[in-house]
C-alpha cells in the first residue's frame, strides 16, 4: 500500500503546493546553486587566506590553504606535537617518573628510567640522580589528549607553542608512509627551546650530599636560604 | 569519702548522720574471663591480655594509622600517629604501647583524634622532600596513603627545609635517603633484635636526626633487604630494585623463594614477563615475615642467561625436530638411559619425569645432581641451595627408584644421557667434558656450554612462570602461583615430559600441572593428603595496597602488553 493511497484530499493539495512554479520549473534553482560554487571557485582563485589568528578580523573569507606549502597558525589552545623539556644544559627536565605513562589513556609512552653518576659534571644531575634513558612515544597510538602534559610534576612534556614557525614543537604529527617516523625517541623530543623555573630543586642545593659549612638552623631563619 | 576526710559546714552537723558512704568500688568481673573485653569505636572486641589497643582494633577491622608500630617488633611509639582516646586516660594514647583494659571504651575517630592525626602528618612533612616522583616507595608508601586520608592540607612551612643526603649507600643491598625518614627506628630495631646485627643507628637530634651507620661501618648483614620492606616511606631503598619500575605497574605473584632449601614465602612481583622483585611473604612457619638478601637476589639469575628455543648441537632446531629426535633418543637407549635429575625442580616436574622413567622407560635408578652446598647463616638461610630435595627423596622411594650421589655417575655405562634439570654440582667446563661422550637431552633452565652441546636441549621455563609446588626441607609442601606465561619456547619440566611420553606412544594425557599431581599424589603417602588447590596463595589481593592484583585494576600482568610496538622502534 502507497503512502498517497492514504492521504486525504485536503493533505495531498498541501503536498503538491510545497514547491511553487519557479522551484519546480528547475532550471532557474540549477542556475543559483552553479552561482554559488563559481562564486566561490573565483574567490578562491584571486583571494588569499588572512592569516590573522583571529578569526572574527580576517579581512578575507577564503578558508581554504594550500597546504603543506601554506600552514594555517594554530590557536593558543593547540595541542601539537609532544616535546620534552631541556634544561639549560640539554638534558631533560624529565626524571622518569612515569606520571605520562601513567596518565596516557593509549598507552603510547615509553620510558627507562636511569641514574645520572654521583660525580656528573651537571650539578643538576647531581641534585637529581633520576633520567629517562629511554623516553619514546609512539605517535600513532597518540589520542593528542593532552594528560601527559597535566600529569608532569616538572614542566619536562609539553604540546606547546614555544617554537617559531617550522621548527617540530609548533607543528602537528609530520605525515609518512612508514610506521618508523611516527615513534619519536628522546633525541627527537628533546629539540626545543630549555625551560628553568624558580622552584627548580638544582637551584637550592649544588648536590644530592648533605651541605657541609651551613650553620645547622640556617633552615629555620626565615627568608634566609642555605 | 568519710566524714572526718570532708568537713562539712556547721550548719549541717545539726542534721541527722549522712547516709553511710558507698562500699569501694571493686572492679566487675572480668565479662569474659581470662579474656579482655573492651569496646572500639562501639564494637565490642575480645583480646588476650597485655594485647596493644592497636592490635585489638586490627582484629575487630578497624585499622588505626601507624608509622613505628610492627607486629614482630619491639615496641617504640615514637611516631605518634597512632594516637586514640581511651576511656581510662585523660589524654591521647598511643594504641601502640598502651595493653587493653577490662571495660575500656576506645574511640577511633573523634574530632580530638582527628586532628592529631592531622597535626602529626604536618609534622612529619615538614621536613620530608615531597620528591615523590623520583621516589621508589611512590605507590606504596604509607606517608603518602596517610596523607590523603589524614592531612590532605598545604604546608604552612616558610623557610627551607633540612637538607640531608639524598643518596648514602649504607652496603651492599641498601642506599638511604635521609630527608625522607620519618625517624620511626624499624629499620634500626630490625637489625638489632631479629638479624642481631645492630648496624644501623639514629645519629644527630632534633630535626637533625638521620639513620645511619657508625662512621667507616657497612650495612651488610644478609638482612638488610627487609629495612627496605620495613621502611613505611621512601627513606631506605633497595639498590637492585632502584630506578626499575614503578610499584604500581607490578603485580604480585605469592610464591616461594628456590635460593636455598628453607623455601621462604615471596611476592613475586612482575611486569611484561620480567620479574622485578621478590619480597617475603608473611608465613609463621618459615619465614615469618623475611627473607635474606641472597634469596632477594635469586630473581635475577632466574631470568638471566635463558635460552628460549631448542637447541641441537649448538644449532636453533624447531621444537617438534627437537622432541622427535629427543624421543627417538630414548627408544634406542631403552633400559641403558642414565638419567640426571636436579633437586631444584618442582614436585609436578619430580613427579611427571619419574613416573615417566619408572614406567615407560624402565628406569631403576637415577643419579641427583644441584647446585653444590654454600653458606648457611643464624637466621633463614641454609647451606642446601636446592630448594627440593626433600619431594626428590619422597617421589623416588614412593617409586622404588633408587637415587645415586652425582660422584657415582658415569656416562660411558649408558647409551644416552637424559639430564632433568641443569643445576650441577660441577663446573661447567668438567660437565661438557663428561657429557661429550654420550648422546644427552638436556632439559635445564639455563644456558650452559654442555647444554648446548648436547643431542637435544629443551628451554625449562622457571617456576615463576608456572603453576607448582616445592618441598622445602622440613618437607612442608607450598605452592607457587604462576606470574606470567613461559617465555618463548620454554615450558615446565613435565610438560617435556608429557609430550615425550607422547611421540613414545605412552599417553598420559596430562594438560596442567594440577592433573599431574592429582594423578600421581595418591602413590606418594607425603604428597596424598595435600590439598593443591586449597593451599593455593590467592593472587587476587596485593597485600599493603588495597588494591587489586593489577594496580590499575586491570588482570594481572596486563601491562606487558602496553607499549610493545615503541618498545621494538626504540633505539
Amino acid at each position: 500500500m502507497s503512502h498517497s493511497e492514504n492521504m486525504s484530499p485536503s493533505e495531498s493539495e498541501n503536498k503538491k503546493s510545497a514547491y511553487d512554479f519557479w522551484e519546480r520549473l528547475y532550471v532557474p534553482e540549477l542556475v543559483k546553486g552553479l552561482a554559488i560554487t563559481t562564486g566561490h571557485f573565483l574567490r578562491n582563485l584571486w583571494s588569499e587566506h588572512d592569516k590573522n589568528p583571529e578569526v572574527l578580523d580576517r579581512k578575507s573569507r577564503m578558508v581554504t590553504v594550500e597546504y603543506p606549502e601554506q600552514c594555517v597558525p594554530y590557536p593558543l589552545g593547540y595541542r601539537g606535537i609532544h616535546r620534552l623539556v631541556p634544561r639549560e644544559d640539554g638534558k631533560p627536565r624529565c626524571v622518569a617518573c612515569y606520571m605520562c605513562a601513567t596518565a596516557c589513556p593509549s598507552q603510547c609512552i615509553y620510558i627507562e628510567a636511569g641514574e645520572y653518576p654521583y660525580d656528573d659534571e651537571e650539578a643538576a644531575s647531581r641534585v637529581i640522580e633520576k633520567y629517562p634513558a629511554v623516553f619514546v612515544i609512539d605517535e600513532l597510538r597518540c589520542i593528542v589528549c593532552g594528560l601527559c602534559v597535566e600529569a608532569c610534576p616538572k614542566d619536562a612534556i609539553r604540546m606547546d607553542h614555544a617554537e617559531p614557525m617550522g621548527s617540530i614543537a609548533r607543528q602537528h604529527t609530520l605525515p609518512a608512509l612508514e610506521r618508523k617516523p611516527f615513534i619519536y625517541a628522546k633525541e627527537r623530543l628533546l629539540a626545543g627551546a630549555p625551560a628553568v623555573h624558580e622552584s627548580d630543586p638544582w637551584q637550592h642545593r649544588k648536590a644530592s650530599e648533605e651541605p657541609v659549612g651551613i650553620h645547622k638552623e640556617a633552615h629555620t631563619r626565615i627568608g634566609e636560604s642555605h | 569519702m568519710n566524714d572526718n576526710a570532708n568537713p562539712r559546714p556547721s550548719s549541717e552537723t545539726s542534721q541527722p548522720s549522712p547516709p553511710p558512704p558507698p562500699a569501694p568500688q571493686t572492679p566487675p568481673p572480668p565479662k569474659n574471663p581470662g579474656m579482655v573485653t573492651l569496646s572500639i569505636d562501639g564494637k565490642e572486641v575480645l583480646a588476650k591480655p597485655g594485647t596493644p589497643i592497636i592490635a585489638a582494633a586490627q582484629q575487630a577491622g578497624i585499622e588505626i594509622p601507624h608509622y613505628c608500630y610492627h607486629p614482630r617488633l619491639s615496641l617504640s611509639a615514637n611516631c605518634r600517629m597512632c594516637m586514640v582516646e581511651a576511656s581510662n586516660a585523660p589524654k591521647l594514647v598511643p594504641a601502640c604501647q598502651v595493653p587493653v583494659a577490662e571495660g575500656q571504651t576506645v574511640k577511633t575517630n573523634t574530632p580530638k583524634v582527628k586532628e592529631q592525626q592531622r597535626a602529626v602528618l604536618e609534622f612529619l612533612l615538614l621536613n620530608h622532600p615531597i620528591d615523590c616522583p623520583i621516589c621508589d616507595q611512590s605507590g606504596e608508601c604509607k606517608l603518602q596513603d596517610y596523607y590523603f586520608r589524614y592531612n590532605l592540607k598545604p604546608s604552612r612551612l616558610w623557610g627551607p627545609k633540612v637538607q640531608k643526603n639524598k643518596r648514602k649507600t649504607l652496603g651492599p643491598t641498601v642506599l638511604i635517603d635521609q630527608e625522607r625518614c620519618i625517624l620511626c627506628t624499624r629499620c634500626v630495631r630490625f637489625m638489632a633484635e631479629v638479624a642481631k646485627e645492630p648496624q644501623l643507628g639514629i645519629f644527630g637530634r632534633g630535626s637533625h636526626e638521620r639513620v645511619d651507620v657508625f662512621p667507616g661501618a657497612k650495612l651488610d648483614s644478609n638482612y638488610s633487604g627487609n629495612v627496605v620492606e620495613l621502611c613505611p616511606v621512601g627513606a631506605l631503598l633497595n639498590r637492585d630494585f632502584r630506578f626499575k619500575a614503578r610499584a604500581w605497574f607490578l603485580s604480585a605473584a605469592p610464591s616461594v623463594c628456590t635460593a636455598c632449601s628453607r623455601g621462604c614465602n615471596v611476592f613475586a612481583d612482575h611486569m611484561r614477563q620480567e620479574c622485578f622483585r621478590f619480597r617475603p611473604r608473611e608465613n609463621e612457619a618459615i619465614n615469618a615475615a623475611w627473607m635474606c638478601d641472597a634469596g632477594r637476589k635469586s630473581y635475577r639469575w632466574i631470568g638471566e642467561n635463558r635460552s628460549l628455543t631448542t637447541i641441537s648441537q649448538g644449532k636453533p632446531v624447531p621444537v617438534d625436530e627437537a622432541l622427535n629426535t629427543a624421543a627417538s633418543l630414548l627408544q634406542k637407549a631403552q633400559g641403558s638411559i642414565g638419567m640426571l635429575v636436579s633437586p631444584a625442580a618442582s614436585n609436578e616436574d619430580l613427579m611427571a619425569a619419574l613416573a615417566f622413567a619408572r614406567d615407560v622407560l624402565k628406569v631403576n635408578t637415577v643419579f641427583s645432581t644441584g647446585r653444590p652446598h654454600g653458606a648457611a647463616d643464624h637466621l633463614l638461610m641454609l647451606a642446601d641451595k636446592n630448594p627440593n630435595r626433600k619431594a626428590l627423596e619422597y617421589v623416588a622411594k614412593a617409586l622404588s627408584i633408587e637415587i645415586k650421589p652425582f660422584e657415582l655417575f658415569t656416562p660411558s655405562a649408558f647409551q644416552a644421557v637424559w639430564v632433568l634439570g641443569g643445576e650441577m654440582p660441577e663446573s661447567d667446563i668438567v660437565m661438557t667434558a663428561r657429557l661429550k661422550t654420550v648422546p644427552t637431552i638436556a632439559q635445564a633452565q639455563h644456558l650452559s656450554n654442555w647444554a648446548i652441546e648436547s643431542q637435544v636441549f629443551l628451554p625449562v621455563a622457571s617456576h615463576l612462570e608456572t603453576e607448582c609446588s616445592m618441598t622445602q626441607h622440613e618437607g612442608i609442601i607450598q605452592r607457587c602461583r604462576q606470574a606470567f606465561l613461559p617465555k618463548g619456547d620454554s615450558a615446565p619440566h613435565w610438560l617435556w615430559v608429557v609430550r615425550l611420553a607422547d611421540l613414545l606412544g605412552a599417553k598420559m594425557g596430562w594438560c596442567t600441572a594440577r592433573d599431574v599431581f592429582s594423578a600421581i599424589a595418591p602413590r606418594i603417602p607425603e604428597f596424598a593428603s595435600f590439598d593443591w588447590d586449597g593451599q593455593a596463595p590467592s593472587i587476587q589481593e596485593r597485600p599493603g595496597l588495597p588494591l587489586p592484583a593489577a594496580a590499575d585494576g586491570r588482570p594481572p600482568a596486563y601491562r606487558q602488553f602496553a607499549c610493545s610496538s615503541a618498545q621494538g622502534f626504540s633505539p
